[in-house]
């Protein structure tokens, strides 16, 4: 992956079919710390491969999901997925993209043992996309392109790579429908490049086209600092959004160093080792790679139709920012927990069913802290629980109308992870409802203070701790249903009083 | 005619020993439908994958490869009745005009009106065993850029290729994707036609290949045709002499007039050879010893080292610089000036085509300049020269019209002459076609 | 005019994973100037308002539904280099 220079190199003279409009920027006009620009892949959730009508999921025993066009047998011929198509214009859409009218394939060729035409067939002069944009809190990440590739095989070794005498291939994966998108070099930082892959993510999700659990998104990475120059090095092999910002702190330490120590930072590629935590050489830049791109004669161009592109749109649900104005602006709720309520599709939907009938602020804070909590402690997701908008509804309005104090409503979530009922029901069934009988509550205070001379004498000299140490005695004698900010101010008034 | 399947077996076995024109003499797993071609027999050439048989495109890489499908062409006959009996050799993965760069290990045919001169390429061993067959036969063979048509003439039989895209090019070993083309050859006109109605239509799977249209009707009238005149220069004396009794006999039944083609004439060798090669160098990259087809030792190795070791071994020398000359073309730096310079100069040629098809129903020239030469002549070519033979050949074949050779000679060495019609004017072109042959 | 010589050539063989010995290596470069110089009357053609035919006839928009098809049983019947189901190959580094 290079800044738009695959363009420039390839296609100096070429008609306008074959020059996409990218800016290339030159190290003179970068000013930021540090510089990277992301090349990620991502494999479309669809049925079956891009070019064939093997599965792409199922089962994992290698080589049981191959055919003599995943395989590159002689006399086979791709055919193009419509699904993996609409998929791609979405999220072109989605990305505010400029998209091309037509979808046209290009080979390129390379050797290596994980390709089985040793081409792989991609978008090079037309990608099915270009510019567009993903929205960070600090800034827009610019796109540069967008387009649809084929997964190459995936290979592994007896035992160590570089010991292993062969390799061993495994072509389930070999033809699986990707996804490349590539930023301009618009990221300042490690933590933002996370963002960024973060809100790809929920994008794709929320369009529906990527499951998180079974699809995979790989990202290359290209770095550099102010300090060199901007002279750049590619990272590869990266997986996830967590391991990229851990890669990409590494080699901006490890550039910074190497500057420090007066030595100059070499063009080159590496390798993010997992394991190790470390970025490795795997091969110098100073020869390109000549992938002698011609275009795919084996596959009749698509039109990209208004009509195609107006019934997709429908398709389109609004997305996590959009979701995020809409929820400040109409709900009226703390941006912090808006953002929360987006990031899963399931939580969005639930936040606005709840918040038409009980509060919406307290139902956003609810589900951010209470639902996220138990959800995590439970090891589930909100895709599987049981209970819905009217448990939280009945829950959420107790909380509101103070009829429950809030420690009662938290051990009625951990149960209705367990399985659903009406929490209404439940706290009128146990007498949960919250001691509201302020003379009642004086006598449990006073009590409190009686069978613990000592935490009170505390407190009288000063131990705020002891206070609290008492507030929990009299949550004991209340069983948890008085509201622990009328015990203290009791608890106060009484001894402040005496 | 003998049609005992045994004998004709036997038959074919025996052809082979003198003539070589079989990879293989056998009948694959085929269905055995009843349908209109019933007794049938077809030879396929052995870029055309038949189930059960070897397709090795004649080349030493892809010994041992056995398909796992039908070549959708293949299956829609076998659907219909007809049996295959065997693969024919062709040059390796077509690249070839005389059939004389067979790859490495396999044996070349020869000319079966005189044992001393060349068939023809690439389809050779098809054209042969047409030439020779003394049972129901049509052999399905394939064309980039004359590969049909050569070998139909030298050997003196109909050959006839179709609308580039009519006929699926699922289960064709690739030599060109923007060129190849499956196509017939037959001793009678008449024979091929059943053969290539069955062929096109609906195909078996999702096929991106494939053009979905049907041949345009065609209501008998008196033609409209176009003598080449660029064509007409440069003839060894017998062809001349049979292509001029031939025009003036054609003058009786048709509007004959010279046209000139001074662009396609000019342009096309380079244009044709630049494509060809660009996509046969992407397409040939597979061959590396994995996966299927030849196999070596991958232990203790990289594996640029093995493909490479692999790939000099079994590739024959006509092979390796078609791939070197394609790899060329479209390195970054050439790739303007060769590959997409040539794909712009081929809009051209059609569009030279195109024009006058306007005004005229049936354009035609000699299929081939010279009558088959012998083998000795054809060693003392160099490459260059080798690629000039395919001059009236290669224009069809870029512009993708339907065209076909008929033999025309009334004595001597075969002789043939092209005709060629308009995008889906099969029907047009067959009614020629059989003027001619009836003349 | 581009320059044919022995460098490029074997450039072109390394690319095309191709050994070539120092015989075919003089053939080649010999072939590559007779047919490029023959190929050279097409520097004389104006293209500037041309567009590419990658293909000459042609029909758009084939497209596959989405629907799972069988994959083959027995991918490795034919491989002599295999391992418990896996393709065996030569060494990546």
């Amino acid at each position: 992956m290079v800044y738009g220079s695959q363009f420039t190199v390839h296609s100096k003279k070429s008609s306008e079919n074959f020059t996409v409009n990218s800016k290339l920027q030159t190290p003179n006009q970068f000013t930021s710390e540090v510089v990277i620009g992301i090349e990620c892949h991502v494999e479309l959730d669809t049925k079956t491969k891009l070019f064939c009508s093997c599965s792409t999921k199922g089962n994992e025993n290698p080589n049981t999901r191959v055919c003599p066009i995943c395989l590159g047998h002689p006399g086979s011929k791709p055919v193009m997925n419509k699904k993996a198509f609409d998929y791609a214009i979405k999220l072109c859409m989605a990305l505010c993209c400029k998209l091309d009218t037509e979808l046209i394939f290009s080979r390129k060729s390379y050797f290596y043992p994980d390709m089985s035409k040793n081409y792989q067939i991609t978008q090079f002069e037309r990608p099915l996309g270009v510019g567009g944009h993903i929205k960070t809190t600090e800034k827009l990440i610019k796109l540069k392109r967008i387009h649809l590739e084929e997964d190459p095989a995936s290979i592994t070794y007896p035992g160590e790579m570089y010991s292993s005498n062969y390799s061993l291939l495994d072509y389930n994966r070999a033809g699986n429908p990707l996804v490349e998108i590539v930023t301009e070099p618009d990221i300042e930082s490690p933590k933002q490049a996370r963002e960024f892959l973060n809100k790809l993510i929920l994008i794709l999700s929320y369009l529906k086209i990527f499951d998180i659990n079974t699809c995979i998104i790989k990202a290359d990475a290209n770095v550099s600092v102010k300090e060199s120059g901007y002279s750049r090095v590619e990272i590869k092999n990266i997986t996830g959004f967590k391991e990229l910002e851990r890669a990409l702190v590494y080699e901006v330490t490890r550039q910074k160093a190497l500057i420090k120590a007066g030595r100059k930072i070499e063009r080159e590629t590496r390798s993010w080792d997992s394991i190790s935590k470390t970025t490795k050489k795997l091969r110098t830049k100073e020869t390109e790679e000549d992938y002698g791109y011609i275009i795919d004669p084996d596959l009749c161009i698509v039109d990209v139709t208004k009509k195609l592109t107006e019934d997709l749109k429908k398709e389109i649900p609004e997305l996590a920012h959009q979701k995020v104005e809409r929820f400040i602006k109409t709900y009226k709720i703390d941006p912090v927990d808006a953002e929360v309520m987006v990031s899963e599709i399931e939580l969005a939907d639930l936040f606005e069913k709840v918040s038409k009938k009980a509060n919406p602020a307290l139902t956003a804070k609810w589900l951010r802290r209470e639902l996220l909590r138990v959800l995590n402690y439970n090891n589930t997701t909100i895709k599987n629980i049981k209970f819905g908008e009217k448990e939280l509804t009945e829950l959420i309005t107790l909380v509101d109308k103070k009829t429950i104090t809030e420690s009662t409503a938290q051990k009625i979530m951990e149960e209705l992870i367990q399985k659903p009922f009406s929490p209404k029901e439940y706290v009128e069934k146990n007498k949960l409802a919250q001691l509201s009988n302020q003379a009642e509550i004086e006598d449990f205070c006073k009590q409190a203070i009686k069978e613990n001379p000592k935490a009170l004498q505390d407190y009288k000299n000063g131990e705020e701790k002891a206070l609290q140490y008492l507030i929990g005695q009299v949550m004991k004698l209340t069983k948890g249903k008085a509201s622990p900010e009328v015990v203290n101010r009791m608890i106060r008034g009484l001894v402040d009083g005496k | 005619m003998i049609d005992d399947p045994e004998e004709i077996f036997a038959e074919c076995k025996k052809i082979n020993e003198k003539y070589n024109y079989f990879t293989e003499v056998g009948q694959g797993a085929g269905d055995s439908n009843k349908g209109m071609l019933n007794g049938l027999y077809i030879t396929v050439k052995d870029n055309i994958c038949v189930k059960a048989l070897d397709a090795t495109a004649s080349s030493k890489i892809l010994k041992g490869y056995m398909p796992e499908f039908n070549a959708t062409a293949i299956q829609r006959l076998l659907n219909q009745g007809a049996t295959v009996i065997g693969k024919t050799v062709c040059d390796e993965f077509g690249f070839g005009s005389f059939n004389t760069n067979v790859g490495l290990d396999f044996k070349i045919p020869k000319n079966p009106v005189d044992v001393t001169r060349v068939t023809g390429g690439s389809s050779g061993g098809a054209a042969g065993i047409t030439a020779l067959a003394n049972f129901r036969h049509v052999a399905i063979a394939e064309s980039t850029g004359g590969s049909i048509e050569c070998p139909a003439a030298f050997c003196g039989v109909v050959g006839f290729c179709p609308t580039y895209g009519l006929v699926s090019r699922y289960g064709l070993i690739d030599y060109a994707n923007s060129l190849d083309k499956i196509g017939i050859m037959s001793k009678k006109v008449d024979e091929m036609i059943p053969v290539f109605n069955a062929m096109i239509g609906q195909t078996i799977c999702s096929d991106s290949t494939v053009v979905d249209q049907r041949p345009k009707e065609f209501k008998p009238r008196k033609l409209k045709v176009g003598i080449i005149k660029e064509s007409l220069k440069g003839m060894d004396s017998h062809v001349e002499k049979e292509i001029t009794r031939t025009i003036n006999a054609l003058k009786k039944i048709a509007n004959v007039e010279e046209v000139n083609l001074p662009f396609t004439f000019k342009y096309g060798i380079p244009t044709y050879y630049l494509i060809a090669t660009s996509e046969a160098s992407t397409n040939l990259a597979k061959l590396c010893g994995m996966r299927y087809g030849i196999q070596g030792d991958v232990e203790q190795k990289t594996f640029n080292e093995y493909f490479t070791e692999i790939r000099s071994a079994n590739f024959g020398e006509e092979a390796k610089r078609r791939i070197m000359l394609g790899t060329f073309a479209r390195m970054s730096g050439y790739r303007d000036a060769y590959y997409i310079k040539a794909t712009k100069v081929r809009t051209l040629i059609i569009q030279e085509y195109k024009k006058l098809f306007q005004k005229y129903d049936v354009l035609i020239s000699p299929t081939m300049p010279i009558v088959a030469p012998k083998f000795e002549e054809v060693k003392k070519l160099t490459p260059i020269q080798n690629y000039m033979m395919d001059i009236l050949t290669v224009g069809p074949n870029l512009a993708g019209i339907p065209h076909a050779s008929i033999p025309i000679h009334k004595s001597g060495l075969p002789v043939g002459l092209m005709a060629m019609t308009e995008h889906l004017e099969e029907n047009k072109l067959f009614h020629f076609l059989k003027l001619v042959e009836e003349l | 005019m581009v320059e044919i010589n022995k460098e490029l050539i074997e450039k072109v063989a390394k690319l095309s994973n191709l050994k070539l010995t120092e015989e075919e290596t003089k053939k080649f470069e010999k072939d590559f100037k007779e047919i490029l110089n023959a190929f050279k009357v097409l520097d004389e053609v104006d293209v500037s308002k041309v567009e590419s035919s990658f293909r000459p006839f042609e029909e758009r928009n084939h497209l596959r539904e989405d629907i799972v098809r069988e994959s083959l049983k027995d991918p490795l019947a034919q491989i002599k280099n295999k391992e418990n189901n896996f393709f065996k190959a030569p060494r990546t580094v």
